[in-house]
């Protein structure tokens, strides 16, 4: 059996131990439906936070001070205005009040007032009206001074009827935007981080298990610890597959179910290279995304000789990989920037950034060489964490590499 | 030679653990490496399988300089014995079957026969976690030895079992022997050593300080004789060779060079009689102690209570 075959096959036994240790246990179904919990608590979060914002809501008005006429004409022009604008971003009910005494003192007073809660308030004639807001109610003075605007028109024109009959036809575009084209690749950015966030993470303290059963001895003594290495790497991959599948399936199919109305106005957000080579290029970079912040993870965590070790090192992780998610948005925002070239060369940025550079642009030889460049990355990687293992936990330097500097470095025998 | 290995240096910050170990392990022999605590026979044996790399020396596994590269042959028991606790135990000598090559199917068919040999067939579904410490390591050396590995290494085969249970494993090392192994174990319980090593080396301070058959160890140390009076007086004494010693109601010396024979004439004629006499071959513990010396025992015992 040639070396290599010896490696592979010895690097899937490990993959296939850790693959079954994880997916045939209790916990998995926990980690499996972790986004769900993620997603229930999240709803029971935005009901609770809508529920307290419309119970605010609910007794803001503007209000405009006039009579007869006037007020119903205001009252049209608030109605016909009022369309333009979806439903969350309305304004304030508008309301009616009648003129009496001190016009400036009562709108003043209505500030005031417990039985609504004026966010802003309109007096004198149309052609010089005196609008007062309150705080956040600026916007309200706009739509005020707006309103009056409108009014006075329809005051001149004498009718409250439109005068112009648009006919409206919805047209679907042929390719996509740039800027739907921007918005594909910061969601591909955004996608990417949140799949190895969850998933590549969980590699971090797969070689605790070994350490604390002293396994490793076992394991060191029959396989090189880069198969080790990359037998955990690929068995939690497979894990992470697992945990993909499951999900995609479960959107494709929500998906479905979409309003069409949503359907529609997703149809501007589009990827470069075509969705097909989209997917696969997708797939690509999610691996070396994965095997490369595996890799690190994995080196990190096979340092650690105790759990609370570990906890202490999730927090450095996950700035690890909320900094590459950061740089990657920011390439994905302006594709031609050094920013965006830096972002790809970095070797562990590279896969998101790449995955931006799919959704962004049509060339396809860069994804070629940076697919190339993040898998002599992911080797480095594994490679040097195995040795920095080997060196610091089996206490074994390796000659050719560290033999120069034995002196300095050495390791006292515990 | 199933291992050879020349001049082994391994330092640990600024202390040799091993220091110009040399060993040599024909094929089909049960080869012992003998040492107090902290002498580097782990570090040797870990050596010795590419686990860790020597500072200096050089040594061949089954004819290669590279142990990785043969490493589908050998079965190893560490010294610290790790399995995972969640697998069951068919599960957990197929695996380590197959990290040496050994595909999946033959490991656990062999696992369970290799079970019910060894009186565990009861525990062929059970989980680690549920075994016994016994059961457990009797499992993890049925590890090492399911893919039929041309040579065995075992540290410490026997800490923590039960006379039982060391009874099995001394069975089944030579079982494993019989099948054409070579079986390098190292230990500190000299009896095993004595049943078991066709050839042993005794190691003390990182470098070898015996190497021969347990018969060679033998003849390094004279034939001692233990007897006792049928009359004792304090007149007795003067009459035994120099280094006799006071044992209960009875005198142990070493037995003189010309024989026991002459002794025996005087002390009857003396009036001293005899109640008891023996006459014993040394032990390998007794040649233990005197080449590794007390010196050297308490400083490996102290040196592990540092550790």
């Amino acid at each position: 059996m040639s070396n290599l075959a010896r490696l592979t096959r010895q690097t899937f036994t490990i993959a296939r131990r850790d693959f079954v240790a994880t997916v045939f246990t209790p916990t998995f179904l926990l980690f499996l439906l972790a986004p769900l919990m993620m997603l229930a608590f999240g709803t029971v979060g935005g009901m609770g936070a809508a529920t307290m914002a419309k119970s605010g809501g609910d007794k803001v008005r503007i209000v405009v001070l006039a009579e007869g006429e006037r007020a119903r004409t205001l009252a049209a022009t608030d109605a016909r205005l009022r369309r333009i604008y979806r439903e969350r971003e309305r304004p304030p009910v508008l309301i009616a009040e009648k003129p009496a005494g001190d016009v400036a003192k009562q709108a003043r007073a209505l500030f005031d007032s417990k039985a609504i809660e004026a966010s802003a308030v309109l007096y004198g004639p149309l052609e010089k009206p005196q609008i007062l807001y309150g705080p956040q109610g600026d916007r309200s003075a706009d739509y005020l001074a707006q309103l009056a605007e409108q009014g006075l028109q329809v005051e001149k024109i004498g009718s409250t009827q439109a005068l112009s009959e648009p006919t409206r036809i919805a047209i679907a575009r042929s390719g996509t935007t740039a800027g739907g084209q921007g918005q594909a690749a910061f969601f591909t950015v955004f996608g990417l981080f949140m799949v190895s966030l969850l998933l590549a993470g969980q590699v971090v303290g797969t070689m605790a298990e070994e350490r604390s059963n002293k396994v490793i001895e076992i394991l060191a003594a029959a396989v090189p610890l880069e198969s080790v290495f990359f037998g955990k790497l690929i068995g939690m991959f497979g894990v992470a597959l697992l945990f993909l599948t499951f999900w995609g399936t479960v959107v494709l199919n929500i998906g479905a179910f979409l309003p069409v109305k949503l359907a529609t106005a997703l149809g501007d957000v589009g990827v470069a290279v075509g969705m097909p080579l989209f997917v696969l290029l997708f797939f690509a970079y999610f691996v070396m995304a994965y095997m490369l912040l595996g890799a690190v993870f994995l080196g990190i965590g096979a340092q650690a000789s105790t759990q609370r070790e570990l906890q202490m090192m999730s927090l450095p992780i996950t700035i690890f990989q909320v900094a590459m998610f950061g740089f990657a948005s920011a390439a994905a925002a302006s594709p031609d920037s050094w920013v965006a070239t830096a972002a790809e060369l970095f070797p562990f940025s590279s896969p998101f950034a790449m995955a931006a550079r799919a959704a962004n642009s049509s060339e396809l030889w860069r994804h070629g060489a940076a697919l190339a460049w993040q898998a002599l990355w992911v080797v480095l990687t594994v490679t040097i964490a195995a040795r920095l293992f080997r060196r610091g936990v089996l206490q074994s330097g390796s000659p050719r590499l560290f033999r120069r500097r034995r002196a300095a470095v050495d390791i006292p025998v515990s | 030679m199933a291992v050879t290995a020349k001049g082994l240096v391994k330092r640990f910050g600024d202390r040799r653990v091993v220091d110009g170990v040399d060993i040599a392990v024909p094929k089909g022999m049960i080869y012992g490496v003998l040492g107090p605590n902290g002498a580097g026979k782990t570090t040797s044996l870990r050596i010795v399988l590419g686990i860790i790399e020597p500072d200096g020396g050089e040594r061949s596994v089954l004819g290669n300089p590279r142990p990785r590269e043969v490493s589908d042959q050998v079965g190893y028991l560490p010294e610290e014995r790790g399995l995972y606790p969640g697998m069951k135990t068919v599960q957990a000598i197929a695996f380590m079957g197959a990290l040496r090559g050994l595909d999946w199917k033959t490991g656990r068919k062999r696992a369970v026969e290799l079970m019910e040999a060894a009186g565990l067939g009861h525990a062929t579904d059970q989980k680690i976690r549920k075994l016994s410490k016994g059961m457990a390591q009797l499992v993890q050396l049925l590890g090492s030895v399911v893919h039929q590995p041309d040579l065995l290494v075992l540290d410490e085969p026997f800490s923590g079992l039960d006379p039982v249970n060391q009874e099995r494993l001394e069975k089944l090392i030579l079982a494993e022997r019989d099948r054409g192994a070579t079986i390098l174990f190292s230990t500190h319980v000299m009896a095993h050593a004595e049943r078991l090593c066709d050839r042993l080396t005794i190691i003390a301070g990182g470098k070898v300080r015996f190497e021969g058959t347990v018969a060679d160890a033998r003849a390094t140390l004279p034939f001692k004789a233990h007897y006792v009076p049928h009359f004792p007086n304090d007149g007795l004494p003067a009459l035994l060779p120099a280094d006799a010693l006071r044992e209960g109601d009875g005198w142990r010396f070493t037995l003189p060079d010309e024989g026991i024979e002459a002794l025996l004439i005087k002390l009857i004629e003396a009036g001293y009689g005899i109640s008891g006499l023996s006459i014993e071959r040394p032990s390998l513990h007794d040649v233990f102690v005197r080449i590794v010396g007390r010196d050297a025992l308490e400083q490996g015992e102290r040196t592990e209570t540092a550790a």
